[in-house]
């Protein structure tokens, strides 16, 4: 029978792998990770500009001749933002109606700076449609620092004086309890772990689910099922069907994985960066391990990384557990489709609480919610990096699950015994119950 | 040998079989025939160990039914059994493994039947890619690939042509001839007729005709008297034991109530002209399978 096992779980593993969408999907998943992670590339392959510079010229009316101020700090507010936005100042000699021609033909933005007898300094912004928003900014807040320079040498006052003038007043934050997380913190070690975990694995959860039901049903849509459980046992069938459908989910987690670091390679290899920094602190990872070391949870990454892998591993387990179950209740694909609703509803469910997880603020209803299986695999994790749960509350879900786990073998066993051989919908109910019940 | 013995089955409080038994020797073929809904799939299930819960004994070979007794039952569904993505190959490796076997020899056995059955051109094409006949024809090679011991066929010449049909045919008596069991089940009398030395016909799960063909047949009283020549139908009809008369190209059918009628009928005639043919003929099975399922559902 182990044979049997070994065959029935390699044939079906093999049926998944071999199929030509398995391969044509997973050539799309490449593709849209590797556009991704390279899309700034990809823009400019197809003529988008990222180095497309705006000349900003400057007509200079006032008795100060502030240009050479206003250009110094305009470049080191720009410096900040040198890869969004790129500029070339120059001061203009010629007539304003010069200028403006130059602006119309060449998309030029024309800057004219004049004094003003109340308010030290007016400018006007002349474009022929329009400036960048963030270049606008810029400006303005140049302009304004000019002034206020403008305005401090107007009535004395030192740099020093100014400093004093402008010094915050301090407030201390004390906070009694440490090891309540600062929020802002929290909020992007979400921006980040969402995307990278608990979408994945929601997304495979669901995957698993299909495909269970799927493949279930194909057997059952024939008479071959009573070849298959006259030489094998319904538990053998059923084991198979789990093995070979968890190991494939796993198995295109990885593969998501192996595309990410293809990406990532791409990206070295097409922009000429040769170590990973860069990549690391686009990916955001580089402001998750400051978040992950300050709020304390790096420090017990040894725990939680092996807890949510086996909370999820477990999570898959159970998922397709009941989705094996209901498929061997359905005769077609058509009806497990309606019956597999619920199974849906209570994984996004979980999704939806992870991504709002933030918000709960360590509630005892979510606590208690990441402790219920099926969804503690999506919000433990969540809360666990968020600080709003310990590691113990994830030891008591794995806990909670795998009781789950152990009573859906006993009794779902004896649902797929009677179900798996069934192909009428009349009763259907009553059937199952009736199995739970029998021995 | 296959002994199925004094087995009931009930699905709630619907009686499915009722006190069922029979032997099928080795390379004995055997029928086993109802109408649809009289327990024969019920009964199937029983043998191939996908129903465990019933009263009475089935035994092959001395063994009951469990997973290393199965490895040796091939079973030929009525309706596809077969997974239509996968292969021939695929397909047959797939049930022969689930049937015990090593993987490495299939192919070569595959290879065997392909070519008897003039498919070998198929073995790498998906099942639902042939044609309805070709497909009964590998479901036919996944119930044999193992060389079981008992086969059970239902319906084994669905959707196959007559020089096909006249192909299985001789797979079945080859297969019997090495001294496979076969249970035979088909709603096509002459077939079982041809075939089946024993059988049992179920109605409402009870076996209202059980025993040797040739005995059954022996047992059952009526006759039909086969006639060549101008012959008086009307007077004939008087006869006593007469119960029908019809005519069949140059032949006259005469049905009578019973052998002891044979004598009167052979009087009658007498006196005709050009009478060139005078045959007692037993009753075919389908005539008896009518008379005694409707009996039984009058009942």
């Amino acid at each position: 029978m182990k044979n049997k096992l070994k065959f029935l779980t390699k044939i079906s593993l093999n049926k998944k792998i071999k199929s030509k969408w398995f391969v044509i999907a997973n050539v799309i998943i490449l593709v849209a990770i590797v556009c991704l992670v390279n899309a700034d590339s990809l823009v400019k392959l197809f003529g988008g500009d990222f180095d497309d510079t705006t000349d900003i010229l400057v007509i200079d009316n006032t008795e100060e001749q502030v240009f050479d101020e206003f250009k110094s700090t305009y470049e080191q507010a720009g410096s900040y933002l040198e890869d969004s936005v790129k500029t070339d100042i120059t001061l203009y000699e010629d007539s304003i109606d010069e200028a403006k021609e130059e602006v119309k033909e060449e998309d030029k933005v024309l800057l004219v700076l004049e004094d003003d007898d109340t308010n030290f300094l007016k400018a006007s912004l002349i474009s022929n449609s329009g400036v960048d928003v963030l270049i606008s900014q810029i400006i303005t807040s140049s302009i304004n620092s000019v002034k206020s320079n403008l305005a401090l040498n107007y009535y004395d006052i030192t740099p020093d004086k100014l400093a004093i003038i402008d010094k915050s007043v301090e407030i201390e934050s004390i906070k009694l309890d440490d090891s309540q997380s600062n929020d802002e913190m929290m909020e992007l070690l979400m921006g980040v772990a969402f995307p990278i975990i608990i979408l994945p694995f929601f997304m495979l959860t669901l995957f698993l689910v299909q495909m269970i039901g799927a493949e279930i049903n194909e057997e059952k849509t024939t008479r071959g099922m009573e070849i298959i459980i006259s030489n094998v046992s319904p538990k053998v069938h059923f084991f198979s069907k789990l093995l070979a459908s968890n190991i494939f989910v796993i198995l295109q987690g990885v593969l998501l994985i192996i595309d990410v670091v293809i990406a990532v390679i791409v990206r070295m290899a097409t922009t000429g960066v040769s170590d990973l920094s860069s990549i690391v602190e686009m990916a955001g990872v580089g402001d998750m391990i400051t978040a992950l070391t300050t709020s304390g949870i790096l420090n017990n990454l040894i725990y939680i990384i092996p807890l949510t892998l086996i909370l999820m591993l477990l999570t898959l387990v159970a998922y397709s557990l009941v989705a094996g179950i209901l498929a061997s209740m359905t005769t077609n694909i058509e009806d497990y489709q309606q019956v597999q609703t619920p199974i849906v509803i209570i994984s996004l469910i979980g999704y939806y609480l992870a991504m709002m997880a933030v918000m709960f603020d360590g509630s005892l209803f979510i606590r208690i919610l990441s402790y219920v299986p099926f969804i503690s695999a999506l919000l433990a994790p969540a809360l666990l990096i968020l600080g709003q749960i310990s590691i113990i509350d994830v030891i008591i879900a794995i806990v909670i699950l795998i009781i789950s786990i152990a009573l859906l073998f006993k009794y779902g066993l004896r649902i797929y015994k009677v179900g798996i051989l069934n192909y009428s919908s009349n009763g259907l109910w009553k059937k199952m119950f009736k199995a739970v019940r029998n021995r | 040998m296959l002994k199925v013995e004094h087995v009931t089955k009930y699905y709630g409080d619907l009686c499915a079989v009722n006190d069922l038994s029979f032997e099928v020797a080795d390379g004995e073929i055997f029928g086993l025939l109802g109408l649809n809904g009289a327990g024969k799939t019920t009964t199937f299930r029983m043998i191939m160990g996908l129903i465990d819960d019933y009263t009475g004994t089935i035994l092959l070979d001395g063994k009951k039914i469990d997973y290393s007794v199965t490895d040796h039952i091939g079973f030929l569904t009525e309706e596809r059994s077969l997974l239509t993505k996968m292969t021939v190959l695929e397909q047959i490796t797939y049930y022969g493994v689930l049937k015990g076997m090593e993987e490495d020899s299939i192919e070569k056995k595959l290879d065997y039947w392909l070519d008897r059955f003039d498919i070998k051109d198929y073995k790498n094409k998906k099942i639902k890619e042939l044609s309805k006949g070709n497909q009964q024809k590998i479901q036919f090679i996944s119930a044999i690939i193992h060389e079981p011991k008992l086969l059970i066929l239902d319906e084994p010449f669905s959707g196959l042509d007559p020089i096909n049909v006249e192909l299985f045919k001789q797979t079945i008596l080859d297969l019997k001839n090495k001294g496979t069991s076969i249970i035979f089940s088909s709603h096509r009398m002459e077939h079982v007729e041809m075939f089946c030395e024993k059988l049992v016909v179920l109605v409402k799960g009870k076996s209202v005709i059980n025993g040797y063909l040739k005995d059954i047949k022996e047992e059952y009283r009526k006759k039909n008297i086969i006639i060549c020549g101008d012959i008086d139908t009307k007077k004939l009809k008087t006869v006593k034991g007469v119960i029908d008369i019809t005519k069949n190209g140059d032949n006259y059918l005469v049905k009578i109530e019973d052998k002891k009628y044979v004598s009167d009928v052979f009087k009658a005639i007498s006196k005709c002209n050009n009478i060139t043919k005078f045959s007692v003929e037993d009753a075919s099975l389908n005539e008896i399978f009518i008379e005694k399922v409707g009996e039984a559902y009058e009942k």
